[in-house]
């Protein structure tokens, strides 16, 4: 397919890339793949996992195209692939999930910071590792909800539970996070 | 107490909240990487689709052996040990059930 003239729509690129061309496909991926890999991000711990995690969202993507409805844009059902995929890394995780221990984790939290920038490093690397003791379902709504800014509704719409859902899960999960910073703060 | 952990947890959400992650470097050719990959699953398809393909082929030839052994199955009546036998199947099973 020519694409030379005009900036073709994600839905002619659908379109195309059902049909066959891979080079709409890789064009479609090349738009959006900002977005997963930032999103993925949130939950890979390395940047192998991150690789893997955006090649399984992508994969999916390509296997399901015959799927995809236009009523919503396709960033939508892209993002949702993404979220359900990062869970699943998650979900996959959890065994293996109190590997990481507290008292490394205090040694490295000194209680006077030398600056501000290791001082937020150190707080990130905290909430990684508080984060890591919550449930993924917990782990996943806050991640979507506190660090990537998305609102119930669309929360909701990329997990697949109703809003009420959602809030409830929210608040169960911000309680659990908040139980593990002051198990911290009183060591 | 709580006031402190809250306030706490909300510092350290800020924190990662403006933490903008850079994944350049793990974007360069994630296309060709991901082309190569869709071509490898193409080109090697997985059991599991292998067998769902294989069903319909099976749901054929269990047909085709039913009918065939409806179909060309010989009569057990022009079997001489079957015609011998054949009534006394009904005997022997009772006679089983009951002990005798």
């Amino acid at each position: 397919m020519d694409f030379s003239e005009q900036e073709p729509t994600d839905e002619c690129l659908v379109k195309a890339a059902r049909g066959g061309d891979d080079g709409a496909f890789a064009r479609l991926v090349g738009r959006h793949k900002r977005r997963v890999f930032t999103l993925a991000a949130r939950f890979a711990r390395d940047a192998d996992e991150l690789d893997d995690i955006c090649q399984d969202v992508f994969i999916k993507v390509y296997d399901h195209l015959s799927a995809f409805r236009r009523e919503a844009p396709f960033e939508h059902w892209l993002t949702k692939i993404a979220v359900r995929v990062c869970h699943d890394a998650l979900r996959s995780r959890r065994h293996e999930k109190h590997h990481t221990s507290l008292d490394g984790m205090a040694v490295e939290l000194p209680d006077c910071a030398v600056d501000s920038q290791s001082e937020v490093r150190q707080a990130r690397q905290f909430l990684k590792y508080a984060m890591s003791r919550l449930s993924p379902d917990e782990q996943l709504i806050i991640t979507l909800l506190e660090l990537e800014e998305f609102s119930v509704r669309e929360a909701s719409a990329a997990t697949g539970w109703s809003e009420a859902n959602v809030k409830v899960r929210a608040h169960r999960a911000r309680q659990a996070l908040k139980r593990v910073v002051e198990e911290q703060d009183e060591k | 107490m709580k006031n402190n952990a809250d306030m706490r947890l909300e510092q350290l959400l800020a924190a990662a909240r403006e933490e903008r992650i850079d994944t350049g470097s793990a974007e360069e050719f994630f296309e060709t990487r991901l082309l190569a990959r869709i071509g490898e699953l193409r080109e090697t398809p997985s059991w599991y689709a292998l067998v769902w393909k294989m069903v319909p082929m099976f749901a054929v030839l269990a047909a085709v052996v039913a009918i065939s052994a409806v179909a060309f199955n010989p009569s057990r009546k022009s079997d001489v040990f079957a015609a011998i036998t054949g009534g006394q199947e009904m005997t022997l099973a009772g006679n089983y059930l009951t002990g005798e």
